[in-house]
């Protein structure tokens, strides 16, 4: 199959972006990496009258300051793996990366384009969720910040505003005692996950109770989503067993109602919920602690 | 008439050696064409509009817009088809209906995805634009999804005629005395799922007009559907030539007409070339998938374990058409019982119509699924009767003489106890579990798979050699090539035969118009029909060749000796040089003699007939045997399975290149865990969830471990040299190996594929007396 | 409909070229630059029978649009520069001898990646090997002799036999 026609823009910045997508308004989408818009330009289900591709706007790369760990919307997923600024201040979202298709998408795919998708499996979603991120919104009138939990809507929906662009993902950086963990279950590797999930655990002075946790899931709803606060602060001052995390996982997953599709049942992936939130606060736990 | 194999020994010169020659040049060097590859000038582009609903009157079909838009050279309806029927019958079956399937439809869909209309455009995309503007309107019927339910009286037809396309019955001896002379009887129920071919290169061909003759090139394996072409257009079958491209992979997905008739149909009407490349989407949507079987076996033995009955009922989900169905169930009863000696055998095997996309040809064509269940079923006994598996399969094994349960006595050794032994010994101890949650476990399973088309339909093939002026070596032979090395292995027999190294041998293949009939590539059957007919051949050229040599070189025809393009005495003639002759000496000399060193030869099969009403008689000319045995670890919490070990052994007869060999080996054992555990066509109510590639599970290089192969060499098969196939065989027994490993870890048997993390959690929860709902 | 004049490097020599915006680099590669050896397989950028190095690294053609690619360097499996007198790259040479090798149909989108993993890790083992072709699915060959014949030729690599090109 062959896409149907559109025009095509290459504006080499992300300020002739924005005013492009003001003047084309519904009629344009934003090319990034491409590895989720191509495909459905390939199989037709998107026909936009014109791409206007962001590749060509410079990507300075990622930069720690002030506590914030800031990736501009270009960092392309094989850039975090590779990137030592990245896998000293966020090393979950490397972790998460290493889930996320095969290396020909690592190679083009974008942190902006990925969250601005917002598939519900997305990996890198649920890295930007438990670490507290937020995204720099740009409009022609200028920009506003959202936390990750604003942004993501619905299926392959967020609050991006017509005329908006995404233009940078912020993580705060990780406290010294703090440890993180991404897990996974996927049918085949590479493959978008049938439930992910990161846990985040910062432990009080004494290395053994916990201070803070937080925990995000993808796989498990119409988009990535954090556990709810109230759960995993119930953490909070204690010394964790595994059947205690086992049991958080389960109250974790009672709270949500997982899809149905080819690849496993809404009911199974409750018992994913359950099993992997426990490994992965075991895990961020054990690597908090070491 | 030549039945058997010609028999002459290798002298392991060529025949036997890991060569790397020929096609696999090209596909290293990235320079093989495919199908695609081909571009005539002028070419257009084609597409096929498909049913987008499972069951349904078709109320009118709208082409204006299509028509109107620019660039669109051809838009064809059933009407504009000249026959626009096709009828698969023959398998001989009971009671088998005589079924019409529309080349496209014009009043009634079956199934979503059945072609409807075609379009052929300047560009691609003005096809898919096209295709888009088509409007079609239907009036929706009530479908049939299960093949149990399309039994039932009350079901909605598939078919005017009736929803049971063919019933087939074996029987041997007296099942009932069988299982009352049993002591212990086991009985399961199993069942398998549609699952895709997924070759890589998508079904593809390009077709053009070229002296008034439709010419199709094609990724297929059975270049003699021109007949069926030329009949569908309404003309003689001179006035169509199919050449057949090497395939990306073929697998039985090729075997029917998938591109050929569309591609024909649109070439004849716009007189101009035309390609067409079915979606990655599409072909997961409309073509021809596996059978999913519901199998239900009751199997007894004596105490001691041998074997006394089996009674089996498979029940196939034929889709909305019959393709090869018949032949497929067919198969699967003659194989229900596996390689085991059983007095008292009873099986039915049914094909039954749904408004499912249809199903057809698929390595291992009936005998995989069968595996899952018979293999199922002898862990099952080993277990009530508290033996070891290994140990009950060997005493029931069947061995050379033996009667099969279709009354066939077997002509070849059955080495099937060795490739159990040395599977079994390579795996060694049982590792431990890597975890607190994890458990291991080991299963194994043994396979008989046919190689070669079933006797009745008087299989032949043919080889043309020719010996060239300066000691080159034509090959043609109608043969097709799916990516096995189906041509290059015709060359290593040949060269072996007339010393022409491999490098001045060259083969043409594939070509209705070129090369002579070697009957498709399909049932395992080209090493064994061409193999067998280029060895006649070249041994008939021997005979031409050794007299005039032996003469020149002043010895007995029986002591030459060609090597290396030339021919020697052996131990030294009395006459001619030392270092013997070149072979274009030689042929120099047929042609001053009047000797023809080109040389046509039919190799026939065996011939036999089948009693479907006493469900006795010929079937298969022979069987290839092996062992699989695995080694997995599962985890408890999420029902994930890792496969530790993988050990794959067939006995191949005699390995005409070990290297192929053992590719078939890994290659169709990587095939079977992907059925075993990931893959799965999902529908729901006839409608395809599974038409994207990303979710279509085929396995990748890192979810598995090597596949380690080992080839037994028994020296007894029907192929040239002694050799057996090896094309369906190795698929067939990952799926019961991995589910006695499975069982053996968890304690609970799966008895539906694909076994999911999902479907094994349901199962080790019934084993802690859980129980939730799980798909 | 735009189109666009295009500069495209491919495999070291350049071609000036009017393509439409929708373009990929596969069609425009396949269909148009009779480039053969990269070849549709899904349009979803998961099988990897279109793999080309753009650069350096491997990319899904499929998912790149052919105006995306101009001026940068296009590698396909035909760009690979082979030392050996057969012309044969040393990782084609191990593909050809160790039966890597059934249908063809994935062989260059095998070597292209097998090719950047070894400029970038030549020392990589057999699992990370395996971890970089998933995005390269093989339906013939179970695997087992693709990975024998990149394991042999990063073998060679570190041996200094030959260079990673
Ligand atoms: C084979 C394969 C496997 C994959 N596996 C995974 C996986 O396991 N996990 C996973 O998470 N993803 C996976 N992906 C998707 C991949 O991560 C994509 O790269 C990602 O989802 C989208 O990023 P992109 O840069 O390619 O965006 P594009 O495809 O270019 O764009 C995606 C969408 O986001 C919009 N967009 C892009 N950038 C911006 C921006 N800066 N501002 C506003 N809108 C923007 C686009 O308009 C478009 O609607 C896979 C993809 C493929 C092809």
């Amino acid at each position: 199959m062959a896409s149907a026609p559109f025009e095509y823009l290459a504006p080499s910045t992300f300020a002739e972006a924005i005013e492009a997508l003001g003047e084309y308004g519904d009629a344009a989408v934003i090319l990034a990496g491409g590895q989720s818009l191509v495909p459905m330009l390939n199989l037709r289900l998107v026909q936009p009258g014109i791409v206007i591709d962001i590749n060509g706007v410079p990507n300075d790369g990622p930069v720690a300051n002030g506590g914030w760990l800031t990736l501009p919307a270009l960092t392309r997923h094989a850039e975090i793996l590779s990137d030592p600024l990245v896998a000293v201040a966020a090393p979950m979202l490397v972790d998460a990366v290493h889930h996320v298709g095969n290396v020909r998408v690592r190679n083009r795919g974008t942190v902006g384009g990925s969250l601005a998708h917002a598939d519900p499996t997305s990996e890198i979603g649920a890295a930007a969720l438990c670490l507290g991120g937020e995204v720099v919104l740009t409009a022609a009138s200028g920009s506003r910040t959202v936390p990750v939990d604003d942004l993501f809507v619905s299926y392959l929906t967020t609050s991006i505003a017509p005329g908006e662009l995404l233009t940078e993902l912020r993580l705060p950086a990780l406290n010294g005692r703090s440890g993180v963990s991404f897990v996974e279950m996927v049918r085949r590797t590479s493959d978008f996950a049938i439930v992910a999930v990161a846990a985040l655990v910062e432990l009080e002075a004494d290395a053994s109770t916990v201070k803070r946790a937080s925990v995000a899931l993808s796989g498990v709803s119409d988009r990535p989503r954090l556990a709810d606060s109230s759960l995993t602060d119930e953490l909070i001052g204690q010394e964790l067993p595994y059947a205690r995390l086992r049991s958080l996982g389960a109250e974790i997953a009672a709270r949500f109602e997982p899809p149905d599709d080819v690849h496993a049942s809404a009911s199974y992936r409750l018992r994913l919920i359950e099993v992997l939130t426990a490994r992965a606060l075991q895990q961020a736990m054990d690597r908090a602690r070491s | 008439m030549l039945t058997d194999a010609v028999v002459r020994t290798s002298t392991g010169r060529v025949v036997g050696q890991r060569h790397a020659h020929h096609d696999f040049i090209d596909k290293v060097k990235g320079t093989m064409l495919y199908a695609a590859d081909h571009q005539p000038p002028g070419m257009l582009h084609g597409r096929v509009i498909r049913s987008t609903v499972p069951s349904a009157r078709i109320v009118s079909i709208d082409l204006g817009a299509a028509r109107d838009l620019p660039g669109v050279a051809a838009i064809l309806v059933a009407d504009d088809v000249p026959h626009n029927s096709l009828i698969v019958r023959a398998s001989g079956g009971l009671g088998e209906l005589a079924i019409e399937m529309p080349i496209l439809a014009s009043d009634r869909v079956r199934y979503t995805g059945e072609p409807i209309a075609l379009v052929a455009a300047e560009t691609q995309q003005i096809a898919d634009h096209a295709a888009e503007l088509v409007v079609i309107t239907y009036d929706e019927l009530t479908g049939v999804f299960d093949p149990l339910g399309a039994m039932e009286a009350e079901s909605p037809l598939v078919h005017d005629e009736g929803n049971v396309l063919v019933n087939w019955h074996i029987a041997r001896g007296d099942a009932q005395l069988g299982f009352a002379r049993a002591d212990v009887v086991v009985e399961g129920e199993y069942v398998t799922q549609l699952v895709e071919h997924a070759y890589l290169e998508p079904e593809t061909g390009v077709a053009w007009i070229e002296d008034d003759v439709v010419t199709i090139r094609a990724s297929t394996q059975v270049i003699e559907h021109a007949v069926e072409i030329a009949r569908i257009l309404g003309l003689p079958s001179n006035k169509v030539r199919v050449v057949a491209a090497y395939m990306g992979g073929g697998f039985g997905g090729k075997e029917d007409m998938t591109v050929e008739p569309f591609l024909a149909l649109l070439a004849w009407s716009t007189r101009r070339p035309v390609r067409m490349i079915w979606d990655r989407q599409e072909s997961l949507a409309a073509s021809t998938k596996r059978h999913p079987m519901v199998m239900r076996y009751k199997t007894g033995a004596t105490s001691d374990g041998r074997l006394t009955a089996q009674q089996v009922e498979i029940i196939g989900d034929a889709g909305a058409y019959p393709y090869l169905s018949a032949r497929i169930v067919f198969a699967a009863a003659v194989v229900a019982c596996g390689p085991y000696q059983i007095a008292d055998v009873d099986v039915r095997s049914l094909a039954v119509f749904t408004n499912n996309v249809p199903t057809s040809a698929f390595r291992g064509f009936g005998a995989m699924q069968v595996t899952f269940a018979y293999e199922s079923q002898m862990d099952r006994l080993a277990e009530a009767l508290h033996l070891d598996p290994a140990e009950l399969r060997r005493r029931n094994f069947l061995s050379k003489g033996d009667v099969i349960p279709t009354g066939e006595t077997l002509q070849t050794v059955v080495a099937v106890g060795e490739t159990l032994d040395r599977a079994l010994a390579r795996l060694g101890e049982l590792p431990v579990p890597s975890a607190p949650h994890k458990v291991v476990g080991r299963g194994f399973a043994c396979n008989m798979q046919p190689y070669g088309r079933t006797i009745w339909f008087r299989d032949q093939a043919s080889a043309w050699l020719t010996l060239q002026a300066d000691g080159s070596l034509l090959i043609r032979s109608g043969v097709t090539d799916l990516g096995a090395g189906q041509a290059a292995s015709l060359c290593q027999i040949a060269s072996e035969v007339l010393g022409v190294p491999l490098a001045m041998v060259s083969v043409y293949i594939g070509d209705t118009a070129l090369t002579p009939p070697a009957g498709g590539t399909f049932a395992t059957r080209q090493l064994y029909m061409s193999g067998n007919a280029t060895l006649a051949a070249a041994t008939d050229l021997r005979g031409r060749l050794d007299p005039v040599a032996a003469q020149l070189l002043g010895c007995a025809a029986t002591d030459l000796d060609y090597v290396d393009g030339r021919v020697l005495a052996i131990g030294g003639g009395s006459l001619g040089p030392e270092l013997g002759l070149s072979l274009a000496e030689l042929v120099s000399e047929c042609a001053r003699r009047g000797v023809d060193t080109s040389i046509l030869t039919v190799w026939h099969a065996d011939v036999g007939t089948f009693d479907p009403v006493l469900g006795q008689g010929d079937t298969f000319p022979d069987y290839t045997y092996g062992t699989h045995a695995t080694d997995v670890e599962v985890d408890t919490d999420t029902g994930e399975v890792k496969v530790l070990r993988y050990i794959a052994v067939h006995d191949v007869g005699r390995a005409i290149n070990p290297m192929r060999v053992e590719g078939q080996i890994q290659g169709g054992a990587m095939q079977g865990i992907g059925y075993a555990l990931t893959e799965e066509i999902v529908l729901d109510q006839g409608v395809n969830n599974s038409t994207l590639f990303t979710n279509y599970l085929i396995p990748n290089a890192s979810d598995y471990p090597d596949i380690e192969a080992e080839v037994v060499e028994s020296g007894e098969g029907r192929g040239p040299f002694g050799a057996r196939g090896i094309g369906e065989p190795p698929i067939g027994p990952s799926a019961p190996a991995l589910a006695n490993a499975i069982t053996n870890a968890i304690g609970a048997r799966p008895t539906r594929l694909p076994m999911t993390p999902e479907r094994v959690l349901g199962l080790i929860d019934t084993t802690r007396g859980k129980s939730w709902n799980h798909k | 409909m735009s189109t666009f004049e295009v500069d495209l490097h491919v495999n070291g020599s350049r071609r000036q070229l009017d393509v439409k915006a929708e373009e990929t680099l596969l069609d425009v590669l396949h269909d148009r630059m009779g480039m053969s050896d990269v070849r549709y397989g899904c349009g979803e950028g998961v099988c990897g029978t279109c793999t080309v190095l753009i650069d350096g690294d491997p990319v899904s053609a499929c998912l790149l649009l052919a105006v995306q690619a101009a001026g940068r360097e296009i590698t396909t499996l035909r760009g690979l520069e082979g030392s050996a007198p057969d012309g044969l790259h040393p990782l084609q040479r191990t593909m050809l001898q160790l039966g890597g090798s059934q249908c063809g149909f994935c062989t260059p989108g095998v070597i292209l990646t097998a090719v950047s993993l070894g400029r970038r890790n030549p020392t990589a083992t057999r699992d990370e090997i395996r971890h970089e072709l998933v995005g390269n699915l093989c339906r013939c060959t179970g695997y087992t002799k693709i990975i024998d014949a990149i394991e042999t030729y990063l073998g060679e690599l570190g041996t200094g036999t030959i260079d990673a090109h």
